[in-house]
């Protein structure tokens, strides 16, 4: 990896904003505190300076010179050194060998003397004119400030290099870590371009940013295997379905070519032709509508349903067929209305599906209960009936494309109302779901209660 | 004879259309575009216009089907479209049309519902109080039935299915027609269901010994006529 590639990351770029503005800040709060403390040091000296010039102003003129005298010779280290002078400038007592030259009275400054022994120091000075015209002129070293001062610009550029250099490693780092994360979701990525669907992103484990962008592409991923894996298995299943009748169709016609004589078997033959493609066309026009309700659009024109009045309507269409087969087919609904969001003729044709799937595996004599009520905020419509009921293996199966149970393989039907049924579940976000009834199967559909407006 | 006007631009289809509606013996007039359809339609008398939903050009269908309503032509006009959609149907019919099919349909379908069509238009004056097919007796008001001297006892639905035949009698009825004019939902093949209810409604309007006026049309639907 290249340096270059490192600084354009953002993880880089992040790592270095935040370097200047910490420089930034601890710069200026380094700044006030220095200067704050400078000036207090200073404020110290100037008023002690002023202190002692005014203690020593008020000593007659003898003692005064006895006092500077006396306090020189304690100052051996010539920290605070004290003269006074004539108003000609001539020095008249105190270890300051010369008047300073004063910018003003009684206000102090600075002053670079060299000492006896040679070395340079600095000086914080104040004059003061006594009122028999002498001069009194008191010094402060300011050796300790000055070292004070230096040591304090030092620890701020140590430590400011040492966080620069800190802060472009980390910077770096950021970027490099955040540089591999993206380069392995890259490649993830690529494979699965390539074709591999069944690989993922990588995830971190920190359940950072990337980790959770990482999780939302594996969703989608897995929706998609899912997809795909369905949409191989639908059109094998068609190739498949498909094939049996066709060959039906054609053998049948060819038949007729090479046998067929009169023109009554000639019309036998289109009769049974035509009778078989309406079935392909009927197939057909079922697998569409199954893939017209999963493409969601429908959800565009839903209102709000009423469930119980659905299976009203499926109940009395089918009632006719039952009492034929000599099954009791009834409703039971706890309420008389239970409102849905949904297209209603999409729920009635799933639930004429379940009902006549219902009636087709319920043995003479048996029953078959269309259920709607609420439990909750939800409303259930169930289809439950006295037949041999579905294994608990097959009961996921039942709902895929052209699917036939051994029980089912010999009854009529193309093997798609349940994926019918399935669909349009699915658009109205409604659970689907097979249960036992002892005997028999109870095949529920749950989805969200919607309240008429103002009513509850 | 019954003049139809197709507007449909697929020619295939256009003529699978003409051949279908010739052989039951009406005079058709094809055009493509919505632009010569409302030409023609103004300018002749159709029994009913057979109206392609998607046309190419500035005009489909339901932009044609508007302006001829707009010019206060009503030829009833049936729509096909590719579009199965629930909501086109309504569109359809809400823009003015008169009925719906929605496309592949079979050749009887289309022929039933043109009957239908033209049958709608001889007759539609006043509303009628009461029919009579032969010795069956409907009063829509009282919503009684009596076949001869006979008073017929009949559930709601299979009333209903019973005045939809009789307003079409003696032409065929298909069941989609039936499902669609009677349970109000869009029909999903169900055939066998629709037979059990034709089934009952027989056995109490032809009686044991009656001639049958109910009459079953293979690989079509129903047909009710006097004996």
């Amino acid at each position: 990896m290249r340096l270059n590639d490192i600084t354009r990351t953002t993880g880089f770029r992040i790592g270095l904003l935040f370097l200047v503005l910490f420089s930034v800040t601890s710069g200026a709060v380094f700044a006030y505190i220095y200067f704050q403390t400078y000036g207090y040091e200073l404020n110290l000296i100037d008023s002690a300076l002023a202190r002692r010039a005014k203690v020593l102003s008020q000593y007659e003129p003898a003692t005064l010179i006895q006092e500077i005298e006396e306090g020189s010779r304690n100052d051996t280290t010539r920290r605070e050194p004290r003269g006074l002078f004539n108003a000609n400038g001539e020095h008249l007592a105190g270890n300051m060998n010369g008047l300073p030259k004063a910018p003003f009275f009684d206000r102090p400054f600075e002053i670079e003397v060299t000492n006896p022994g040679g070395s340079r120091r600095v000086l914080r000075m104040l004059v003061h004119e006594l009122p028999s015209g002498q001069f009194l002129a008191l010094g402060r070293d300011m050796h300790d400030l000055r070292e004070f001062h230096e040591l304090l610009v030092q620890a701020m550029e140590s430590g400011g290099a040492l966080v620069l250099v800190l802060g472009l490693l980390g910077a770096a780092a950021l970027g490099h870590a955040s540089r591999r994360r993206i380069d392995a979701v890259t490649r993830a990525i690529r494979r699965i371009v390539h074709g591999h669907l069944s690989e993922r992103l990588p995830a971190g484990g920190s359940n950072d940013d990337i980790d959770r962008l990482a999780a939302v592409v594996n969703n989608m991923l897995d929706e998609l295997e899912r997809l795909m894996r369905e949409v191989k298995g639908v059109s094998d299943d068609v190739a498949h379905d498909l094939r049996t009748p066709l060959t039906r169709l054609l053998a049948g016609l060819e038949r007729a070519e090479r046998r067929a004589k009169t023109s009554d078997e000639h019309a036998q033959a289109i009769q049974s032709a035509t009778e078989e493609a309406r079935g392909l066309l009927a197939t057909f026009n079922s697998l569409l509508r199954i893939s017209e309700v999963e493409s969601g659009a429908r959800r565009q024109g839903f209102t709000s349903v009423d469930l119980t009045r659905i299976a009203q309507d499926a109940v009395e269409f089918f009632e006719p067929l039952a009492e034929e087969n000599g099954i009791s087919l009834r409703l039971n609904a706890t309420k008389p209305s239970e409102l849905v969001s949904g297209d209603a003729q999409l729920l009635f044709d799933a639930t004429c599906n379940l009902v006549s799937n219902a009636l087709k595996f319920t043995p003479k004599d048996g029953h078959v209960v269309v259920e709607t009520r609420h439990v909750g905020e939800e409303v259930e419509l169930a289809v439950r009936d006295t037949g041999p009921g579905i294994p608990e293996e097959e009961r996921d199966a039942v709902f895929r494309r052209f699917y036939r149970s051994e029980k089912s393989r010999h009854t009529p039907g193309n093997g798609l109302g349940l994926s019918m049924v399935a669909a349009v579940a699915k658009l109205h976000e409604m659970k689907l779901s097979v249960g036992d009834a002892a005997p028999g199967c109870r095949i529920s559909l749950i989805g969200k209660r919607v309240t008429a407006s103002g009513q509850s | 004879m019954t003049k139809v006007l197709v507007v449909e631009d697929d020619s295939a289809t256009a003529a699978e259309i003409a051949a279908t509606l010739q052989d039951h013996g009406c005079t058709v007039e094809c055009v493509d575009t919505g632009r010569t359809g409302l030409v023609r339609a103004v300018s002749d008398a159709f029994d009913v216009i057979v109206l392609d939903r998607m046309l190419p050009g500035g005009l489909d269908g339901l932009g044609m089907l508007a302006t001829l309503r707009g010019a206060g032509i009503d030829t009833p006009v049936l729509i096909l479209s590719a579009l199965s959609d629930l909501d086109e149907r309504v569109r359809g019919l809400r823009a003015g049309g008169d009925d719906y099919l929605s496309k592949p349909f079979e050749a009887i379908e289309l022929a039933a519902r043109v009957d239908a069509l033209t049958r709608r238009r001889s007759r539609s004056a006043e509303p009628e109080s009461r029919v009579q097919i032969g010795e069956l007796e409907v009063d829509l008001l009282k919503r009684t039935v009596r076949r001869g001297n006979r008073d017929i006892d009949l559930l709601p639905r299979e009333y209903a299915l019973l005045a939809y035949l009789m307003e079409h009698a003696g032409q065929v009825v298909t069941r989609t027609m039936l499902f669609e004019a009677v349970w109000n939902y869009r029909y999903d093949d169900r055939t066998n269901v629709i037979e059990v209810h034709i089934g009952r409604l027989r056995r109490k309007i032809d009686a044991d010994g009656e001639p049958e006026m109910i009459h079953t049309v293979r690989g079509a639907g129903y047909i009710l006529r006097a004996p």
